[in-house]
């Protein structure tokens, strides 16, 4: 049997070639590359979904701060603000720069009568705490039963625009219009629900006006309001905002232990495989270095092959990854996995990136071969 | 590129104290570009060590090795890697090719490993295929070569890069002996054809007695053998 050689490439890549004339053994090694990528970035993936689960909306606020009651310890669920102190920090920043905002988990029930919660934030339209309307309209001041919607909202339900939807909250059930739909996630793990400040009021509270808390925090934008405070309030930045959500901190170490373990396992199985490759190839790298090739030299093939197996890998597992996630997404109660560009780029660079770190074991193996042994070993 | 080998007082010792074996003692030969010469011995006689250190494989615990009018016997890993690239073309025993490329590939390694072009290094594989009459194998893989065509290969693969040297080990221990004889005798033409210098280690006498001189290596001792 003779071969095409195409000298060029031939001189060039000695382990590109030996991956092309030992396909099954690379295969199997790409094959667990790929496994191995596949994991790390649904877990990577997993750290997104649930990153957006636990309050995407929170983040999308118009706003550069949000302000708690100074006693809430930074908890959304615990914050209240009397109308003075929002009267307060309204003047402090003035209308166009803060804006009340309520909160409060409730139970609606969906399209098959099956009860489930949403987090129901109370807004004045107009305001920056105003979400933006993709489908349907803008709420008026006269909406007081319409509701906003997030479109997850609509999926889970199997409601839609114009349908009428029953909110319970303790032994209370109020009937409500869903006039549009939003997009902007989910606060506290739930789908995001937006109703005027006033019904907002009068779902918690039974009743709307200045002698109940007139909202649960507050939206700041501009300079300097993260980090401000007054009598009775304190304000923070988005990003503490969303790490004080409870429970968030704790499920983000989760995912990030897992993301660490993910990318150390891979570097140091593909970095075994290699190893041992490398071992059982002591002779041929014994008779490389008798005929003048140098330790780099050997390990520059090594590299590149850990590399170009790495690279495949990964580049299978990317579509694998996202079909995956496309078909989750499918069922009823979909896993909470997310992916972006981004995702992508930076868990492929560091798979890779660890791959080749894990090639290092087998350079120190490659510079401890002598080639003495080439000398009087039968093939 | 043609060289001159001078050897002298050259030994080599492995392990220290009692554990000490002495491989090589005292030996000193030397010769001139064109020659051939065996180095015969049994199993354990030194004639593998004195061909490494010759080779840049080894360091001697004593004497020199002088090649050119340089003494390569305290050169450092590195040098000795560089020399053994320039200097010193290898016939191994079982010729060791790469068994996953094909016969122009395990050519075209050398002239990787040494920087020449590749366009030029194509040429002269070909050239050094065809002359050794296999260049209607230069596309096969290692492993589909004859034990005969593969011991041609590494032939070709030792002049590639045009050393002064050609070290051959054990060519023919895995070829018979009628092979074996082919082999040696190309191995002795295209040696003596580009004037290189070439030193073959070998325990059959017969083989041996193919080269221009027979050096003879007993409990690491050399002694000159007449031809007769």
């Amino acid at each position: 049997m003779t071969r095409g050689t195409g000298a060029a490439g031939v001189t060039a890549v000695i382990g590109l070639l030996e991956i092309r004339r030992r396909k099954l053994q690379f295969i199997l090694i790409a094959l667990i590359v790929t496994l191995i990528s596949y994991l790390v970035l649904m877990i990577n993936g997993l750290g997104v979904g649930l990153n957006e689960q636990a309050g995407s909306a929170l983040k999308n606020f118009d706003a550069d701060a949000i302000a708690y009651s100074e006693r809430a310890g930074l908890s959304v669920i615990r914050s209240e603000l009397s109308a003075e102190l929002v009267a307060e920090i309204r003047q402090r920043f003035g209308d166009e720069s803060s804006a009340p905002l309520g909160y409060l988990a409730a139970n609606y029930q969906a399209a098959d009568g099956e009860i489930d919660s949403a987090a129901f934030l109370g807004f004045e339209p107009g305001s920056i705490g105003e979400p933006k309307v993709t489908k349907g309209r803008m709420l008026t001041a006269d909406d007081r039963d319409g509701l906003l919607v997030d479109r997850s909202f609509l999926r889970y339900s199997g409601l839609d625009v114009g349908d009428a939807v029953r909110v319970s909250i303790r032994l209370v059930e109020r009937d409500y219009v869903i006039i549009g739909e939003t997009n902007e996630g989910n606060f506290f793990f739930q789908p995001s629900v937006y109703l005027l400040r006033s019904s907002w009021q009068e779902l918690k509270y039974g009743k709307s006006g200045s002698d109940v808390p007139a909202a649960s925090i507050m939206l700041l934008k501009g300079k300097g309001t993260a980090g401000s405070r007054g009598s009775g309030w304190i304000a923070v930045d988005k990003s503490t905002a969303f790490a004080n959500i409870e429970g968030v901190s704790g499920q983000q170490s989760t995912v990030q232990a897992l993301r660490v373990f993910g990318y150390l396992i891979g570097g140091l199985v593909i970095g075994v495989f290699f190893y041992v490759l490398t071992l059982q190839k002591i002779g041929q790298i014994g008779v490389l270095k008798a005929v003048g090739a140098s330790s780099f030299f050997v390990f520059r093939q090594v590299l590149l092959q850990v590399l170009a197996i790495s690279i495949a890998g990964v580049a299978i597992a990317i579509p694998l990854a996202w079909l995956t996630n496309r078909a989750l997404q499918q069922v009823p109660n979909p896993v909470p996995i997310a992916f972006t560009t981004g995702t992508f780029l930076v868990t492929s660079a560091l798979l890779v990136l660890m791959a080749a770190i894990g090639a290092a074991f087998s350079g120190r193996q490659v510079a401890k071969v002598d080639p003495i042994i080439a000398l009087g070993q039968q093939q | 590129m043609t060289v001159t080998l001078e050897v002298s007082g050259l030994s080599k010792t492995y392990g220290s104290g009692e554990q000490a074996v002495q491989a090589v003692r005292d030996a000193s030969f030397s010769t001139q570009p064109g020659a051939f010469v065996a180095v015969v011995g049994p199993s354990g006689s030194g004639k593998t060590t004195l061909l490494a250190m010759v080779g840049g494989l080894l360091t001697p615990t004593a004497g020199t090795i002088v090649v050119n009018g340089r003494d390569i016997a305290g050169l450092s890993r590195s040098q000795q890697a560089a020399y053994r690239r320039e200097s010193v073309g290898y016939v191994f025993q079982a010729n060791n090719l790469l068994p996953f490329l094909t016969a122009r590939e395990n050519l075209l390694v050398m002239a990787q490993i040494s920087g020449t072009a590749r366009k030029a290094a194509r040429a002269r594989a070909d050239r050094l295929l065809a002359e050794l009459g296999i260049e209607g194998r230069a596309g096969a893989l290692a492993t589909e070569l004859s034990g005969g065509e593969r011991q041609r290969v590494a032939i070709a693969r030792a002049l590639m890069n045009d050393p002064g040297l050609v070290l051959v080990d054990e060519p023919t221990a895995s070829l018979d002996s009628a092979r074996g004889r082919q082999v040696v005798e190309s191995l002795i033409r295209e040696v003596k054809q580009r004037g290189k210098l070439g030193l073959m280690v070998t325990h059959d006498m017969d083989m041996a007695k193919l080269a221009d001189r027979i050096l003879a290596m007993h409990d690491g001792l050399m002694t000159e053998v007449e031809k007769s």
